[in-house]
């Protein structure tokens, strides 16, 4: 089983890309869906945020062509696409999607949205049974590491979130956020966070704007906020100094001469925009306005950026701990590849059933052909019924995870795990008795690897 | 300076100089005290230095000898246009660094030299404010020097060019408060006007040149 992870983010793709290839929560499951029935797939998540549209994949044999499934998909020609697109296999997709679970690779570092949101793929891909034993050990073994990076470091402690950076912008703005109002338009988890920082900063009011007026009032009252119809937007906009949108409208909901309006109400009082919806909410041609200060998920991240420095020697810390991370999840990986360990244990033990055969060659010279089969057979279904019950016990064991009794199993049996051993064992084995027959070993070891790979 | 000389009142170009250096410091430790900010320092400080230390360094060509000069009213002339002089050099600053600062905002690339700037709605209550304190000094000095100008010399007074800039430039000021106050304008524009004013007030000031009855050398 291969990991492949590819896909585009802030770092590579211009928010005008990314906001195209931007799936909407509601339809993650159902993409998810179509995602495994291309040919070749067999464990599959999608990971759709603002800043990221990512495919993990786990598959058998060569790439499925995913660049190819994602430019059909979206009808985005390859061209346009293909420069900024990443792949990452195995060993560094695994690296990469802990970097991305442990907000790593976040636009904001250490922003603690992406977990959730890396989560909530999960469960749309568990959804719809996307998610195997293969998927759902790299699943666990991500949160764990993003766990792991968020006690063990100050990543986010630093006020360190889009959140935070709206703030100071709006510092920067209005000098002091004492007696301002702030819209929100779109009641997401962002926004949220957004409008829970400001008001601490002491702005005044939260209005809230939501297309499902229920879901408005519900906020509302968890803000002691009050309510602006959806209808009444533009109406009442005028009102807040900072307004903030994150709807998933897919298309613009402020144009120019809507904000014309507002700044004509408002005397030219300044307001800052903030857009963290992708696709956006605003036309981002609107910052020209004089006394408009718009800012999109993109330019949000540059700010961000100079805040990066102080958070640097803390990120380099959470790399050492993902970099362990990775090395015991491969470790992991591969005591649960339990593959060569079948392989080796029924290589073993027929070495020894030819061995013993060899060794009482005199005394059965004697025997006829046809009882020398018997022996043969007899030898060999023996040897098979004692191994059956410890095999089956061990692919349990793997495909529940349970390093401990896949362990326990091996050292009963005196074999260390790895491939390296079930190669040697296969060179050593091959070496002395030419006469054994080739055929049926071989036989023999693709067997588990069938049954291995059922699950 | 002034004390040296036994009276509270600038006479000649350089004490009138150093007296407008002294406002803007003046002017700079009350931003100071009020909004936290030390930006305008850079523009304030240099300019009080400059208009400190050139006049020392030659003679004064105008000077003003006049019995006049023990006048109160004439104080307060003076000292009211200068403030103007002073606050409306702090406005212009204001509007250049709102300006700065409004673009900055805009291009979202923040390079860390300019964070110094205070934030833009500081920036704009600094140059209202100053406009409108201004705006009292400029309204109190010409007052006080019309009604000294009406007590000794009468009508032919007014007739000077640089009377006329100096009605023109309190004209122009009171056009600039009220677009500003009314529209709210702010960045660009403001800073046009506020360079406009501003320009007047530079022609007065090299108006004294011209000018035949108010020069600093006159009779």
């Amino acid at each position: 089983m291969k990991i492949l992870l590819t896909g585009l983010n802030h770092k590579t793709a211009p928010v005008e890309l990314r906001e195209r290839l931007a799936i909407a929560p509601e339809n993650l499951a159902a993409e998810t869906q179509a995602l495994l029935s291309h040919p070749g797939i067999r464990e599959g998540l999608i990971l759709s945020t603002c800043n990221r549209v990512e495919v993990l994949i786990c598959h058998d044999g060569d790439d499925p062509e995913l660049s190819k499934y994602l430019n059909q998909h979206f009808s985005i020609d390859e061209k346009t696409l293909q420069p900024h697109l990443y792949a990452y296999r195995d060993a560094e997709a695994v690296r990469h999607l802990f970097r991305v679970a442990s907000s790593l690779d976040s636009m904001v570092v250490g922003e603690p949205q992406i977990l959730g949101q890396v989560k909530e793929s999960y469960s749309a891909a568990r959804s719809v049974g996307a998610v195997g034993p293969a998927l759902e050990r790299l699943l666990q073994s991500a949160f764990t590491a993003a766990k792991k990076v968020r006690s063990e470091t100050l990543i986010g402690a630093s006020s360190v979130s889009i959140a935070s950076v709206a703030v100071d912008l709006a510092r920067k703005i209005f000098g002091s956020l004492e007696g301002k109002r702030v819209l929100l338009v779109g009641a997401g988890k962002m926004s949220e966070l957004a409008a829970r920082h400001l008001m601490q900063q002491g702005a005044r009011s939260l209005l809230i704007a939501n297309r499902t007026h229920e879901r408005a009032v519900r906020m509302a009252q968890k803000f002691e906020a009050h309510v602006v119809r959806f209808d009444d937007l533009y109406a009442r906009a005028d009102e807040a100094d900072i307004l903030i949108t994150s709807t998933g409208s897919p298309e613009f909901l402020i144009r120019t001469p809507h904000a014309q309006q507002f700044l004509h109400r408002r005397r030219n009082r300044p307001m800052f925009l903030i857009d963290i919806a992708v696709p956006r909410d605003i036309d981002p041609e609107i910052n020209r306005l004089e006394g408009i200060f718009l800012y999109d998920i993109d330019d949000l991240q540059s700010v961000a950026a100079s805040n990066l420095a102080s958070r640097s020697s803390e990120a380099m810390r959470a790399e050492a701990i993902l970099e362990q991370e990775v090395v015991r999840f491969q470790k992991r990986v591969e005591v649960l590849d339990v593959v060569p360990t079948l392989v080796d244990l029924q290589t073993a033990a027929e070495e020894m059933r030819q061995a013993e055969l060899r060794r009482n060659h005199g005394r059965l010279r004697s025997l006829t052909p046809s009882q020398l089969e018997v022996i043969e057979s007899i030898t060999r279904g023996l040897m098979n019924k004692f191994l059956h019950q410890p095999l089956q016990t061990l692919k349990a064991a793997a495909r529940e995870g349970d390093t401990a009794a896949v362990e326990l199993i091996r050292s009963a049996f005196q074999r260390q795990g790895g491939r390296e051993d079930a190669g040697n064992a296969a060179q050593e084995q091959s070496a002395p008795d030419a006469d054994a027959p080739p055929a049926e070993s071989a036989g023999k070891s693709g067997e588990p690897e069938s049954l291995i790979s059922k699950h | 300076m002034l004390a040296d000389a036994h009276r509270w009142m600038p006479a000649g170009m350089h004490e009138v100089q150093s007296m407008l250096a002294l406002l803007i410091t003046t002017a700079f430790l009350l931003i100071l005290w009020r909004y936290r900010t030390l930006s305008f320092g850079v523009f304030a400080l240099p300019l009080a230095l400059l208009l400190t230390v050139v006049p020392s360094l030659g003679l004064d060509k105008y000077a003003f000898k006049s019995p006049m000069i023990r006048s109160g009213w004439l104080f307060v002339h003076i000292t009211g246009l200068l403030s103007a002089y002073a606050a409306l050099i702090f406005s212009l600053t204001a509007s250049l660094l709102y300006l700065i600062q409004e673009r900055r905002l805009k291009n979202k690339r923040s390079p860390g030299f300019l964070n110094w700037l205070p934030p833009l709605e500081t920036m704009d209550q600094i140059a209202q404010t100053t406009l409108v304190l201004g705006f009292c000094g400029l309204t109190i000095g010409l007052f006080a020097g019309s009604l000294i100008a009406q007590e000794i010399y009468g009508a032919r007074y007014f007739a000077d060019p640089k009377i006329w800039l100096s009605f023109l430039m309190w004209g122009l000021y009171v056009v600039l408060l009220f677009v500003r106050r009314s529209k709210g304008l702010r960045g660009l524009r403001a800073v046009y006007i506020s360079s406009l004013v501003f320009l007047a007030m530079l022609s007065v000031w090299a108006a004294n040149v011209f000018s035949s009855v108010h020069r600093f050398s006159a009779p």
